[in-house]
């Protein structure tokens, strides 16, 4: 695509680099961007700017020692992609996890999962020019934060899921904070709905606007709420239940027609689920241990494994060969954010420069996850 | 026409209105130089020893499991005997914490529990230096 420069451009043609130092582009991607006028004619995501090479990285590292580059990826889900790789590795060497740990877990990925689509929300209408939102809905985010860095000891790169179970119990103030902040965030709907959902502006920027698909959604791998915007009901927790997810009585909300309207009030229904998840999973958090007897050296058998949890931005899987050695042979990370990036170049033609902005911000992207 | 004017305008107001209702309420941040908020007892800043009412004093081997589990090899740990048959004690133990992620790893699997995190956290520096830490020294001057 760099070739292009080459290309004699017309009076009406012309290139724009949109990033990688650009606000709303949320990290460091840059999209290429051949225009007429004010109209997209090509667009192609170039990343690999936050490349660590951490796939490769785990190829040298313990298992136990990949669990802090896990929360670094997605560092908006840091604590449901610990739980994915801590429950792949649990697998291959089949340790069961005591139900007070799973309860546990559910409890803090969920709250999680409501932080990022938090940050996104408030990311997003930022993007699209309101400010206030932003300030509210970090309001409310802070509340996660405090409530898990209590359990954890941090805020954002979490670390808390251990092999067997997690890092550190909770106590009965953990208990009431959580379900203080159930109905703290149940209190703001309304609020959101006025200032955001309803306002005219808002809607003008984001109907009709960067319709993925049924079909294009699946032919680029898109999960998550893209997938669920489009009409399919495609959710991890329910289509392979993990942990204590078949438990639990949750829907899955779906939108009909893809586009960014619809992604935005899927994620808002979604928080409302998590919510639903936190309320029972609290209701029904038994006593006994939270951590079980691993073995100190996490030494699997020959093989290979795949575990897939659902992120906030769809499904994530952790896809690891084993050579019996205290060392992953290979390890490789499918990440949402990949496949939800991709489908820009397909959707972008045609649009207009100012709904550019409006797309990559619905499509709720973490740029360190697809450079990994 | 006049139908979408009415009603885009009134979501304009009812969206002003939850706005100004939010000025009459307490200010949520706290104003940091002036004021510090409370660390949470669980808050992982960099590793230290822990001290033992025991014996007065940490209770560090110097196994080197902390040093082993470490992804990123910040610590680096050494022991010596007194006598031939005596307990190996650490006689070294410094941090980088420059280049720690925080991930409690070496706290988890401390066989004799004498790694705790500290509660520091305006780790600021001029130097690269300043990033480590040496433990030993740390717990004399703190006893």
């Amino acid at each position: 695509m760099a070739n292009e420069f080459l290309e004699p451009i017309t009076e009406q043609t012309f290139y724009l680099n949109m990033g990688p130092q650009h606000p709303s582009t949320h990290g460091v991607l840059r999209l290429f961007l051949k225009l007429d006028g004010e109209y997209i004619v090509e667009a192609d995501p170039i990343i690999g700017y936050g490349h660590r090479g951490h796939e490769k990285m785990a190829e040298s590292h313990l298992y136990e020692q990949f669990l802090p580059n896990t929360s670094r990826m997605d560092y908006l889900a840091g604590l449901i992609l610990n739980h994915g790789y801590v429950a792949a590795v649990e697998k291959m060497v089949g340790i069961e996890v005591p139900p007070r740990a799973e309860y546990i877990r559910v409890i803090c990925a969920e709250l999680n999962r409501i932080s990022s689509h938090l940050l996104w929300f408030g990311t997003y209408v930022m993007d699209l020019g309101g400010f206030t939102p932003f300030l509210y809905s970090f309001d409310d985010r802070e509340n996660i934060l405090d409530i898990l860095d209590r359990v954890s000891g941090s805020r954002l790169t979490y670390s808390y899921c251990r092999f067997g179970g997690v890092a550190r119990d909770v106590d009965d103030e953990f208990i009431t904070a959580t379900q203080q902040f159930v109905e703290r965030l149940r209190s703001r709907w309304d609020d959101y709905h006025n200032l955001v959902t309803k306002n005219v502006i808002f809607i003008h920027r984001a109907k009709d606007v960067g319709v993925i698909n049924r079909e294009l959604a699946m032919r680029f791998g898109c999960t998550g709420p893209i997938l669920r915007a489009a009409g399919v009901p495609y959710d991890v927790r329910k289509a392979e239940p993990y942990s204590v997810y078949s438990e639990l009585d949750f829907e899955i909300p779906t939108g009909s027609k893809g586009d960014a309207l619809d992604r935005y009030i899927v994620r808002l229904q979604e928080m409302e689920q998590s919510l639903r998840i936190i309320e029972q999973a609290l209701e029904r958090l038994p006593d006994g241990a939270i951590k079980a007897a691993v073995p100190h050296k996490v030494r699997p058998p020959r093989g290979d494994y795949y575990f897939a949890v659902e992120s906030a931005r769809g499904a994530v899987g952790f896809y690891i060969v084993s050579d019996g050695t205290s060392y992953p042979y290979r390890l490789k990370a499918r990440v949402p954010s990949y496949g939800n990036l991709q489908v820009l170049t397909e959707v972008l033609p045609g649009t207009l420069v100012a709904d550019t902005i409006s797309i990559l911000g619905s499509i709720d992207i973490v740029v360190p996850e697809v450079d990994r | 026409m006049i139908k979408d004017i009415v009603e885009g305008g009134w979501s304009l107001i009812a969206g002003m209105w939850v706005t100004i209702r939010r000025i009459y309420r307490p200010v949520v941040t706290v104003q940091y130089p002036r004021k510090y908020l409370e660390m949470s007892p669980a808050y992982r800043g960099h590793i230290e020893f822990a001290q033992f009412p025991e014996t007065g004093s940490h209770n560090c081997v110097a196994c080197g499991t902390c040093m082993r589990f470490c992804p990123t090899n910040v610590i680096k740990v050494q022991g010596e005997k007194t006598h031939t048959h005596s307990e190996k004690r650490a006689s070294l133990y410094f941090i980088d914490f420059s280049h720690c992620s925080l991930c409690g790893l070496c706290v988890a699997n401390c066989p004799t529990q004498t790694l705790k995190f500290s509660g520091e956290y305006d780790l600021a520096h001029y130097s690269r230096w300043d990033g480590v830490v040496d433990l030993i020294q740390r717990l004399e001057e703190s006893a």
